[in-house]
């Protein structure tokens, strides 16, 4: 479903992906597994096209110069140089790191802006889907999400991804900074969101150990390389996986 | 005094809403703002006298053809230099020189240059009489607050300018392009000013001088009240009208824009972000 290829991405002269090539089939849950500067969040980024446009806005200012080489696919199209809301048209959804929120607005307006691709008489529908997955977020739908914990937030920004009705869902560092019983549950609905709606999903994480038991195959990443790939099971009982990630 | 002081407001208002909408949504200070709004003027006179239309039909084209430039203006000079503050503000100044100037060069000065009003007469209230035009003047700037209210709450495109104000990337990553909603609040930005223009102008003549005494006037409002924030906007608006009117009585009248430029350093001293800068306040409390 999505190819990337030879990806290489730089900063400056900085290397942050370096030859990358992974695969996602339909239907599956993908993993990336890798530490703090391993290149998940640009890979993310590359993915959903949000890198382009932060390539321009350095571009004009004369700031950091963003080299990107290599390709991404996505159903059989050639995304490499496609606009990030084209890429949401085509159903590529990203769920950014540290679930940036529109503050301002009340969780349903929040839900409501999210929306904007949609079609209007699916809102209710979608709605309903979310407030079912996320049953924490129906007492707070008036609430302005600024004033959210972390983990309602997060909920939140998975819930915004969601109305879009992606076909692949890309989740940048879900568990970041959550607590770990939230944490828990929020792997939980992950589980339920694949089972209920079919959508193919992209998690990044450096919380390997409750993220490997769900995802059918992981990609292991260090430094901008490939380090690792297998399946789930075959990750979680990977010495090195446990000595590194689990600290055994 | 009272009723004097609450047209002004409503005057200022009108003027500020649409240099705030394209502040608050996009972050572009439109200095061009004075400068389309006279020539909003000068277009509907034109349309009235020159093509004979009527009054309706000319102000309607007028707020029409300026919400096009204002969007066109954004796809083919901002669009380059999204994002750097400095160079928007000369950019956007530089329109408003060109426009304006040229307009002074051309020739365009003398009492036969003003709208007519909307309908003649006046009456009284409070004890004084008001002409019926500026009571449209306050109908409609409440009318205009309104329907803005509704427009970012309850439609699409609306919400996704909101969004755009408070996350672009996050928006970005939701499929809503910043560029489309940019050039689309530049649009209605420049539209609004040409509203204003209509319904303010037939109160004097219109004259390319106070296309610089409308930025400041809308500058000032938008500064005081809270850039980016519409009810900021309506606060700062009484504040300034009631001190201009005021200031008009017992002082003289040409100290009134000396007013508004005090209230820049004032608020800029005391409290930077403005009377209601939104986004600053909800950090304040968290």
């Amino acid at each position: 479903m999505l190819k990337v290829d030879k990806l290489m991405v730089f900063y400056e002269n900085a290397l942050a992906i370096n030859e990358l090539s992974i695969h996602i089939n339909e239907g599956e849950i993908v993993g990336i597994i890798g530490s703090n500067s391993a290149g998940k969040t640009t890979l993310m980024n590359t993915i959903s096209g949000l890198l382009l446009d932060t390539k321009l806005k350095e571009q004009r200012k004369g700031g950091e110069r963003i080299t990107i080489f290599g390709s991404v696919s996505f159903i059989g199209n050639d995304i490499t140089n496609t606009w990030a809301d084209e890429r949401v048209k085509m159903g590529i959804v990203l769920s950014r790191e540290r679930h940036p929120v529109f503050v301002e607005s009340d969780v349903k307006e929040n839900l409501k802006i999210a929306s904007y691709l949609s079609p209007k008489n699916k809102f209710k529908e979608m709605l309903s889907f979310v407030y079912d997955l996320f049953p924490a977020l129906v007492p707070l739908r008036k609430r302005k999400a600024g004033f959210l914990s972390g983990g309602e937030q997060q909920m939140l920004a998975i819930g915004m991804s969601l109305m879009v009705k992606p076909k692949l869902l890309l989740l940048d560092e879900p568990l970041l900074g959550l607590a770990p019983t939230i944490q828990v549950k929020l792997i939980e609905s992950i589980v339920k969101i694949r089972k209920e709606t079919n959508v193919t999903i992209l998690i990044c994480e450096q919380f390997a150990r409750p993220v490997l038991p769900i995802i059918d195959r992981g990609y292991v990443l260090e430094n901008g390389m490939l380090a690792l790939e297998g399946t789930g099971n075959e990750l979680f009982n990977n010495p090195e996986i446990k000595a590194a990630y689990f600290g055994v | 005094m009272f009723v004097y002081g609450l047209i002004n407001s409503a005057v200022l208002a009108l003027m500020a809403l649409g240099f705030n909408l394209t502040f608050g949504i996009s972050g572009i200070a439109n200095f061009a703002y004075g400068a389309i709004y006279v020539v909003a003027g000068f277009i509907t006179w034109a349309f009235i006298n020159h093509l004979n239309l009527p009054y309706a039909v000319s102000a309607i084209l007028t707020i029409i053809i300026i919400g096009i430039f204002g969007a066109l203006v954004y796809k083919f000079i901002i669009k380059r230099i999204r994002g750097l503050v400095i160079s928007e503000v000369i950019a956007t100044f530089g329109i408003s020189i060109i426009l304006l100037e040229l307009l002074r060069f051309i020739g365009l000065i003398g009492f036969k240059y003003s709208l007519p009003v909307f309908i003649d007469g006046s009456v009284e209230i409070l004890g004084v009489y008001v002409d019926i035009q500026r009571l449209f003047i306050i109908g409609l700037g409440i009318l205009v607050i309104i329907s803005l209210y509704v427009f970012t709450h309850h439609t699409k495109t609306g919400l996704a300018f909101r969004g755009i104000a408070q996350e672009e990337h996050t928006s970005l990553s939701l499929g809503i392009n910043p560029d489309r909603i940019a050039s689309l609040s530049m649009g209605m930005g420049s539209a609004l000013g040409a509203f204003a223009a209509i319904v303010i102008l037939p109160l004097g003549t219109i004259t390319v001088d106070s296309g610089y005494d409308v930025l400041i006037n809308a500058l000032s409002v938008c500064i005081v009240g809270g850039l980016g924030s519409t009810f900021g906007v309506i606060i700062a608006s009484f504040i300034i009208g009631y001190t201009q009117t005021i200031t008009a009585m017992y002082l003289a009248p040409h100290w009134t824009m000396i007013v508004s430029l005090f209230a820049i350093l004032v608020i800029l001293v005391i409290k930077p972000s403005g009377l209601l800068g939104h986004q600053k306040e909800l950090e304040e409390r968290v």
